[in-house]
């Protein structure tokens, strides 16, 4: 009897100790469903994937969320949408969201649909449902917070922590305004992918310099999976364009890079252009990469200091997945986490409109700046000082490293032109 | 001077690209339409050879292009034996296994731009004030070569010529003691291993991702339905009208209409050729 009563005790004392050890409090408790309708097969799509999982590892491990009087622990439901695919529907998106909701179960959805098509059409769901949804990855439409905008009631579940095509356009014009002045450079020859986004980003960035006394000598577009750029890259040498302006999310873009060495054009080449924002870009160019002046979206989704958190994120990250932050998506999908923690936090429970109110008023020192939302729009505040709003990541391949080149609070090197253009 | 330059490079691409699916068909009268997943499968082998198994890149090629070979073997001794002669099936099977590899090698995580092959040789030649990369070149002479050499093999070569009498008339070989089935699984494997040689060549330019899969099936069937199906002449004649067209869209017209001109070659030539410039298929008054 004696060793009975004993025994319990022990085990008691030992249920006790357990209890108490971090994080396994809130793993006892019912987990916070995350779903993430993510493109997994694409950069956008995995890196993503990769950033939210760090991020919920991190808050796990450290106790999890404070919900009301408990805390309990996020869970990750990732479905690959495959809409960065081509051929595949918009449907397959949105079949992918509502699986997440009916059948995983989601309180929320984070990251994607990552096609701007997709994630337009997805908006209608979330209202259906009342899921409030972070967008971090992919969309660059300005339409997605215009939609917010003009018909807040039934969209306010909608938020995007990561940037778009207006706010890209006018941090590329300052950056060409800076290199005009400093190189004397005028002419520009534009190239941009037969994709909606890169189309428009094109047009924008065509009338943008020709209002600010550019000569866009031509914009040429070319079908997804092209192999060879050889007369396009022909024709802007001798039309003597100064800059080669970049605008496309294919994997193949990095061939371009390299006939644009081969033949060591006289045109600094900058832009949106998703093949080289991820490290391996060196590799996969030979070194002809270098000098690209590449727009990675949000800071952090390469090395920088821009915040004390930017470098702390970009080393958890790399002991996490083996590699620096990958590009665009990444640092995004990750602050999210953060940002819905918070907002959960704040708000004392789950339930969407609690969240929508204390999302609203989130004002967090994250990874690329302050994170505030537009009450109206939804839209992450963008700024080119990380104290003011989040800022943007440009970045130069300079010896095989991402150096961090825009906006100049941030910069951490200065833009290199090419030895064949000095 | 650029689109002579870049048309005959252009050319010289896709028919190499194209070369595999033709022989195929000229031979066996099968249309391989995992082509292109043999194409992309090869870029793999050779990758892994060179950066997970520490082979030097010239053996990896060679591992690659033979494991591409005994690849195609496979899919005609484990899929195509069993339902040869039935046309549906044989399109349907082949272009299951070829969508099964492609996604296969995705799914095993081979995605994204940073798997590339280098070049055998770097650096740029002039030619007439064009500035062109030397593998651009060499796909160009080992282009021409291999069509050379593929013409002596299948007129002068004892195997070569069983094959064309295969082709000529499967029943009246088989009299002869011709193996169909032993030569179709050579023309098979044989097709597979130029689909292999065409990658090696043409991936250094670029970087292997699984969609090029996709894009050299479509244009190896554009360029054997131009040219007459299972004919070499029409496949290099059909190579360089699309080529130069697609070089020649791009600079009179926009390149994103490239891929319309290829398809629009395909239909003018149904309209006015249906069995293509060289083709042999019987004309429609036969058929009916």
């Amino acid at each position: 009897m004696k060793k009975t009563v004993r025994g319990t005790g022990w085990c008691l004392l030992l249920l006790a100790f357990v209890a108490f050890l971090p994080g396994v409090g809130a793993a006892a408790e019912k987990p916070i469903v995350i779903g993430a309708p993510l493109a997994t097969a694409f950069l956008y799509g995995w890196d993503a994937e990769r950033g939210i999982r760090l991020a919920i590892e991190e808050i796990n491990a450290a106790g999890g969320v404070k919900v009301g009087s408990v805390k309990r622990p996020f869970q990750a439901e990732v479905i690959d949408t495959r809409d960065l695919e081509p051929g595949v529907p918009v449907s397959e998106a949105l079949l992918g969201v509502e699986k997440l909701i009916l059948e995983k179960k989601a309180d929320f959805i984070v990251g994607g649909p990552v096609r701007s098509e997709a994630a337009l059409a997805a908006m209608d769901l979330l209202n259906k449902y009342k899921k409030v949804s972070i967008l971090t990855t992919g969309v660059l439409t300005p339409a997605y917070h215009k939609k917010v905008a003009d018909n807040y009631d039934k969209y306010k579940y909608c938020f995007r922590i990561s940037s778009h095509v207006g706010v890209m356009a006018n941090e590329f014009i300052t950056l060409l305004g800076d290199v005009k002045k400093g190189h004397g450079f005028n002419k520009v020859y534009i190239m941009v992918q037969d994709v909606e986004h890169a189309r428009k980003g094109g047009e924008v960035m065509k009338k943008m310099m020709a209002d600010k006394g550019w000569e866009v000598v031509d914009m040429k577009i070319y079908p997804t999976g092209t192999t060879d750029y050889s007369v396009g890259l022909s024709d802007a040498s001798k039309r003597k364009a100064d800059i080669l302006f970049l605008w496309m999310d294919m994997p193949e873009s990095s061939i371009l890079l390299k006939q644009w060495s081969s033949m060591k054009m006289k045109a600094l080449p900058m832009g949106f252009v998703n093949a080289a924002e991820q490290p391996g870009f060196w590799k996969a160019t030979e070194g002809k990469g270098e000098f690209l002046i590449v727009n990675l979206v949000n800071g952090g989704n390469a090395p920088a200091k821009i915040t004390p958190w930017t470098m702390k994120f970009a080393d958890a990250y790399k002991k996490r997945w083996g590699l620096e932050p990958e590009g665009y998506g990444t640092s995004s999908s990750y602050m999210a986490v953060y940002v819905l923690k918070e907002a959960i936090e704040k708000a004392g429970t789950v339930e969407s409109g609690a969240v929508i109110a204390a999302l609203e008023n989130v004002n967090v020192m994250g990874v690329y700046g302050r994170i505030a939302f537009d009450k109206k729009s939804h839209q992450v505040i963008p700024s080119l000082d990380p104290e003011q709003g989040a800022v943007t990541s440009i970045v130069q391949w300079q010896k095989g490293r991402r150096v961090q080149v825009f906006p100049p609070k941030t910069a951490e090197g200065k833009i290199l032109l090419p030895p064949w253009m000095k | 001077m650029d689109i002579l330059v870049y048309g005959a490079i252009n050319s010289a691409t896709l028919s190499l690209m194209a070369l595999g699916f033709t022989l195929v068909y000229s031979i066996s009268r099968l249309p391989n339409f995992a082509h292109g997943a043999l194409y992309v499968t090869t870029g793999y082998i050779v990758w892994l050879g060179v950066n997970a198994l520490g082979l030097g890149y010239l053996p990896a090629i060679a591992v690659g292009i033979a494991a591409t070979a005994v690849i195609g073997g496979l899919i005609y001794r484990l899929f195509i034996l069993r339902i040869r002669g039935m046309e549906i099936s044989e399109i349907i099977a082949t272009y299951a296994v070829g969508l099964a590899v492609i996604e296969g090698l995705r799914w095993g995580g081979l995605r994204g731009s940073t798997f590339t092959l280098p070049s055998f040789l770097a650096g740029t030649v002039d030619v007439g004030g064009i500035v062109v990369d030397y593998q651009r070149i060499f796909v160009l002479v080992l282009g021409a070569a291999v069509f050379a050499g593929l013409n002596l093999f299948v007129r002068h070569t004892k195997t070569g010529l069983a094959l064309k009498a295969i082709a000529q008339d499967e029943r009246a070989a088989m009299m002869l003691g011709i193996d169909s089935d032993g030569k179709a699984l050579v023309s098979f494997a044989v097709g597979a291993g130029l689909s292999a040689f065409a990658a090696v060549l043409i991936l250094p330019l670029g970087n292997i991702v699984v969609e090029t899969g996709y894009n050299v099936l479509l244009y190896s069937i554009a360029v054997s339905i131009i040219g007459g199906l299972g004919s070499f002449g029409g496949a290099i004649l059909a190579s360089l009208i699309i080529g130069f067209a697609q070089v020649l869209t791009e600079v009179f017209l926009s390149a994103h209409y490239q891929m319309v001109i290829s398809l629009l070659a395909i239909i003018v030539t149904l309209l006015v050729r249906p069995s293509g410039i060289f083709g042999k298929q019987k004309e429609l008054d036969d058929r009916v």
